[in-house]
């Protein structure tokens, strides 16, 4: 009743000024989509005459009772519509003091973010609390923060030494010298970077059957992780991500950026199908650039208008062209290197041809030799059917040849039996040639990027209705956002330079979404959810839970200089980060979401950071940094379903202590994650991630308590325990940086004791402590 | 409001799977005939004209080419349909059962379900390489990311076994597809197939590790329980951890549970006969089909049989030796599935068993060499029983050629429509939200799904 009530005074207040106010609905719910430049669904609604020519459509459409619901955001409030139908039905006259139509949206995601007033986050943070009638939580005690900070930093636990400097520096600045330190670490980029992987859908496979080998894709996961360690202006870093090539010409290093575009599943996959894979290429460009740096979703508008958004269909092509004429390259990082590269491996090649051709001349006779000689013992059928070649063989043949292929064909053990002495030797120097050819081989200079192929782009058309092209489209900006096209390049331009406008525009501190976007994303991973909670979405269904305050931290995050550890310095010293996380009984009734932030939001682990805590804390976690992706032994059943041979697929790395290094650096391929990343929401690495999924499922626990992973490093820390006088104080303080609790310490001894008789010794009894610990809720969760 | 998100991470639950609230609605739109699936995925592409689809002009015309007009637009990876010649099946189509249904003598056992069985011959694809064509029937999209069908269905409709995965899948070892083609792509990971292994512990590190004593593992998860109580005492605000402690006793369940599921020493000499556990050729796949009744009796909602293998025996050896592989798959399937669908029935589960043969594609009615035929997805065949199906019928016709799909054509997304419409739910509801769309398995196809056919 009440709510009818509202509608009712609304609807008479407004319709004092009815057509001004009905061109004022006009303008925010439908000529942001529905105006001269974009006439989506070839609707436009800027006239007289346009109005009448769609009145039914309209009136049906806003009643919302019809197929065509608009606007698709939402119904319109009774009050908006029957001001629009009244003034409808009046003939749709224009008022004379009517503002002027704008093309661009009224979205406020779509527009410049305006400074607002307030001096820190937790002004606007403790506001919306008050709205609420909440109230910040208390701040987290010292052990909490580090381990929190850690955690968020560097993707690892603090060591016990480390947290123990922490709780004795009594100072004022110790918190801030903590963050300090810890962005200073290269742990940091390690952390960091693999979040943006995520974003860049990052494999070092192609994907598919063969699931190919992305040879030097590790060079763009270390250029990425290199880039947090170096703090690069995120907006450098789009630059250098969107179009390196054509603005740093001289700077290999910058050009990496690209890599960004050729380290996703390969495209270009599908056999004699090639304009297939060239449109499925430049659609996976086009989204995850909108989405990653935008924030966009315009996928939709490849087929259509967007439904929700206002991007037509053309705006979709508009940006799809300026990946038209890209060539995907490899970058020469060091120029004399990579050409020298090449040439030796042509030289070697040509060396290895004739290599082989001499090792046949060698071996042959004396296989054919020994074949003939079993084959002489046996019927004229079995003799015909291995002398017929391959593709003219009968089923019966076929069968015939595969039963005796064994016998027939001599080993290449037998082979080497029969040579003479002086083939041995002959044999043995060619053996030497080959691995001398190899001794030095690494690889090369070499990193995956993306280029043009040249000054001219192949053309750009609409789909036509039924097939084939429709209208030329020429390369430009989302109308939505201020459109602009992209002029075309100068005469002496080596590439497009399409790509270059398109990371100027959206590298530039004018555009609305980038920082709002890229900060999002930040507080995300500091907050556990985005201020926008669809990261990759800020489209008009997107919902803010602190506008202003998102509005606040991108106009600082370009004040900073576009510098991501300004940021983590801004967000992590609120006192909004550095709450408890527990919440009192009314945020749990009043915001059991913790949206508005009265607590700090409790988080698991995520795949990587139980992985590498699990090996910090068996003592064996190898820090070394970057190069080619290592494999660690896995069991034959974790390699279960690999679509390849394991000795193709899974060549595991010689040195063992590579196997000890942060996950980041293990082999992503494709087509199989490590079992327990997998069960802990590592993401498939095939389509663009902006927001992992943290689950609690049993497969989960079965992993962590049963894995081989598991046993192999409670085995490990098991072994510096047994050096302690107190074994269970030692882990604890090892572990989470205290002393055991006495109801903790009692238990975990009376464990050891039970075990100890269970298994038969101490150590085992030890080895089971740890396992157990390994799959604590203090051990897996963030406070 | 507690998102749906949310809701997963909060509730204590199995391997996956809970009917979402929001979900319900997706389910009143179409009544559930079916409880569980059974989906048999031929691994490798099985030759239609030699099993399901019969073209006596093949065989009239052996060794001739086809009409150039025929050939326009079909491209495949080894053939060129202008220059190979039509090769007549080697094999017998003799019509089984009541209804006269007519398949090839490769599957003589599944002669006598004849009657159960509605047969697709217009089925039709665009893609004709495997990895590809496998995403294609298994996700909707030719590219990898995609949630599979299977997912989508736990997704939607849950589970009715908590100590046991919603969707559990078997495979004879290496797919071409890799793991993709029963991922759960952007839905919550929990959805994704469950592969169960052989041997006592289908499931990854169900086992308790070598050397831990029964005694030992249960005295160690006693210590987590009790360390993890005690944190959670002071924290009783965060359903996750106590969620995290259900997991465990999930999982310690599951340990007894699970292989008591795969452990067929329970089953009768009967039984294992009907399967052909004791015959060389059926056994393992046998085994896993009357496993996959066994879930079904237990209530997992999707049970997907990939059936070949890329390092091993698989429909796609017909590249050369058309004979030999075709005759070596079906003896190897045709009497475990014909079992399956007499077990089913006789235990009263066919009537809520979909039971789904299918394949990536067909292979093509003109040679490859001398003995093989090339990929085919222009035309090829599928069928499905149970469910309420009306069987002994064909559905669709492909020319007579079996080139192309020609009566009744129907797209995978179709078939996907059709499959999720007999669980019960409307393909067009079942939405999740990623990069601003509310994506469908079957995206915006599916329209021409043929439920009505089958019950009809």
């Amino acid at each position: 009743m009440r709510l009818f009530l509202c509608f009712f005074v609304l609807a008479t207040l407004a319709f004092a000024d009815s057509p001004t106010d009905a061109v004022a609905v006009l303008a925010n719910k439908c000529q942001q989509c529905h105006n001269a430049q974009m006439q989506m669904a070839g609707v436009r609604l800027t006239s007289t005459a346009d109005l009448l020519q769609h009145r039914d459509k309209v009136l049906a459409a806003v009643a919302y009772t019809g197929k065509v619901k608009m606007p698709p955001t939402g119904k319109l409030a009774a009050a908006e519509q029957s001001l629009l139908s009244a003034w409808l039905s009046a003939g749709a006259v224009w008022p004379a003091n009517a503002a002027p139509q704008k093309a661009a949206s009224t979205w406020w995601a779509f527009q410049k973010p305006v400074r607002p007033a307030g001096d820190s986050i937790d002004f606007f943070i403790d506001a919306k609390l008050a709205e609420k009638g909440l109230k910040r939580g208390a701040p987290a005690d010292k052990l909490t923060l580090i381990r929190r900070a850690t955690y968020d930093l560097h993707g690892l636990p603090p060591t016990n030494a480390e947290i123990q400097a922490f709780l004795a520096d009594t100072a004022n600045d110790a918190y801030p010298k903590l963050i300090e330190r810890l962005l200073a670490s290269p742990r940091y980029g390690e952390k960091w970077g693999k979040h943006w992987l995520d974003l860049a859908r990052y494999g070092d496979t192609s994907g598919f059957e063969q699931d190919p080998y992305l040879l030097y894709a590790w060079r763009y996961r270390d250029y990425v992780v290199k880039s947090f360690n170096d703090d690069k202006p995120y907006d450098r870093f789009i630059k250098e991500t969107i179009a390196g090539d054509e603005l740093y010409p001289e700077e290999p290093e910058a050009q990496q950026g690209t890599g960004f575009y050729t380290v996703g599943t390969n495209r270009d996959m599908l056999y004699k199908q090639e304009r297939e894979n060239r449109v499925e290429t430049l659609t996976d460009f086009t989204d995850t650039t909108s989405g990653v740096f935008l924030g966009l979703t315009v996928g939709c508008a490849r087929c259509h208008d967007h439904k929700f958004d206002p991007i037509p269909q053309r705006d979709y092509y508009r940006l799809q062209a300026v990946f038209m004429p890209h060539q995907k390259t490899r970058i020469f990082l060091h120029y004399n290197n990579a050409r020298g590269y090449d040439l030796n491996e042509n030289t070697r090649l040509f060396r290895l041809q004739e290599l082989g051709a001499q090792m046949m001349a060698l071996l042959d006779p004396h296989r054919k030799r020994l074949r003939d000689a079993v084959l002489a013992k046996m019927s004229p059928e079995v003799n015909a059917a291995f002398r017929t070649p391959d593709d003219e063989k009968t089923p019966e043949q076929k069968k015939i040849t595969d039963q005796f292929q064994k016998e027939v064909e001599p080993s290449d053990a037998q082979v080497y039996a029969v040579l003479s002495k002086e083939e041995a030797d002959r044999l043995d120097k060619i053996e030497k040639r080959l691995v001398a050819m190899y001794k030095n081989f690494g690889p090369g200079p070499f990193s995956p990027g993306l280029t043009d192929i040249g000054r001219e782009s192949p053309r750009s058309f609409l789909p036509a209705k039924g097939g084939g092209n429709g209208e030329e489209i020429f390369p430009g900006y989302p109308t939505a956002l201020g459109g602009g096209d992209i002029p075309a390049p100068p005469q002496e331009a080596e590439t497009s330079q399409r790509r270059k406008g398109l990371a100027e525009w959206i590298a530039s501190p004018e555009n609305p979404l980038t920082a709002r976007v890229m900060v999002n994303r930040i507080w995300q991973f500091h907050f556990g959810r985005g201020l926008v909670n669809t990261p990759s979405d800020f489209g008009t269904r997107a919902t803010a839970s602190h506008r202003e305050l998102l509005d606040w931290l991108a106009t600082e995050f370009v004040a900073r200089k576009y510098s991501l550890k300004a940021m983590h310095r801004l967000m992590m010293t609120s006192a909004a980060y550095t709450q408890a996380s527990r919440p009192s009984p009314k945020a749990l009734e009043m915001d059991p979401e913790n949206t508005l932030l009265s607590h700090y939001t409790r988080r698991r682990l995520e795949a990587e950071e139980v992985r590498d805590s699990i090996l910090a804390a068996s003592g064996a976690l190898n820090l070394k940094m970057g190069g080619r992706p290592v494999v660690p032994t896995l069991a034959t059943e974790e390699l279960y379903g690999m679509s390849q041979p394991l000795n193709n697929a899974w060549i595991v790395t010689e040195d063992a202590r590579e196997h000890d290094r942060r996950t980041i650096y293990m082999l992503a391929r494709r087509n199989f994650r490590m079992p327990l990343l997998e069960a802990f929401d590592m993401p498939e690495g095939v389509l663009s991630c902006s927001r992992r999924d943290s689950s609690t499922t049993a497969p989960q626990s079965l992993s962590l308590l049963n894995g081989r992973f598991t046993l192999a490093q409670a085995t490990r820390l098991a072994g510096l325990l047994e050096k302690e006088a107190d074994p269970v104080a030692a882990l604890w303080q090892r572990l989470f940086g205290r002393a055991p609790e006495p109801f903790e310490a009692e238990r975990s001894n009376r464990f050891l004791a039970q075990q100890t008789q269970h298994l038969g010794n101490r150590s085992a009894a030890l080895t089971e402590l740890a396992r157990g610990v390994f799959n604590l809720n203090e051990f897996l969760y963030v406070e | 409001m507690i998102n749906r998100r949310e809701l997963i991470q909060r509730t204590g639950k199995g391997f996956a799977g809970l009917a979402l609230a929001g979900m319900s609605q997706a389910q009143t739109h179409a009544m559930a005939r079916a409880k569980n699936i059974i989906y048999i995925f031929n691994h490798g592409g099985v030759s239609h004209v030699d099993t399901f689809d019969p073209k006596p002009t093949l065989t009239k015309l052996n060794g001739s080419t086809i009409p150039p007009s025929f050939a326009a637009g079909l491209v495949t990876a080894r053939i060129d349909f202008r220059k190979a010649l039509m090769r007549g099946s080697p094999w017998e189509f003799p019509r089984y059962g009541q209804s006269g249904l007519q398949f090839s003598s490769l599957f003589p056992h599944l002669g006598k379900h004849a009657d159960k069985m509605a047969v697709v011959r217009s089925c039709y694809g665009d893609a004709f390489d495997h990895a590809p064509a496998m995403f294609l029937s298994c996700t909707g999209s030719q590219f990898p990311g995609r949630p599979s069908i299977g997912s989508w269905t736990v997704y939607g409709l849950g589970s009715e076994n908590k100590n046991l995965p919603s969707y559990v899948v078997m495979s004879d070892g290496a797919m071409k597809s890799g793991a993709g083609a029963y991922g759960a792509g952007y839905l919550p990971a929990t959805h994704q197939g469950t592969m169960f292994r052989a041997g006592q512990s289908p499931v990854l590190n169900l086992a308790t590790p070598a050397g831990i004593t029964p005694d030992a593992q249960k005295e160690t998860l006693g210590l987590v329980n009790d360390l993890n109580r005690r944190h959670y005492a002071s924290r009783e605000d965060d359903s996750t951890l106590d969620a995290r402690i259900k997991a465990y006793e999930l999982a310690f369940r599951m340990q007894s549970e699970a292989p008591g599921a795969v452990d067929l020493t329970s089953e009768t000499p009967a039984t294992r006969k009907l399967y052909g556990l004791d015959e060389p050729f059926t056994a393992d796949f046998g085994r896993k089909c009357l496993l996959a009744r066994r879930m079904v009796e237990r209530g997992v909602r999707f049970v997907q049989l990939f059936f070949g293998t890329n390092l091993g025996d698989d429909w796609d050896d017909a590249h050369n030796d058309l004979l030999g592989s075709h005759e070596k798959m079906a003896k190897k399937s045709d009497q475990p599935i014909a079992a399956l669908l007499s077990d089913l029935e006789a235990r009263g589960l066919l009537d809520s068993t979909l039971v789904v043969w299918n394949s990536e594609f067909g292979r093509t009615p003109l040679a490859e060499g001398k003995n093989g035929r090339d990929h085919h997805p222009y035309g090829y065949s599928m069928w499905m029983a149970g469910a309420g199906i009306h069987g002994g019928r064909v559905l669709g016709a492909t020319d007579e050629f079996g080139l192309r799909a020609v009566e009744q054509p129907k797209s995978i997304h179709d078939v996907n429509a059709t499959i999720l419409r007999l669980m019960g739910v409307d393909h067009t509801k079942l939405t999740w939200r990623y990069q601003g769309r509310d994506q469908r398995l079957t995206d915006v196809h599916g329209e021409n799904e043929f439920t009505q056919w089958l019950l009809g």
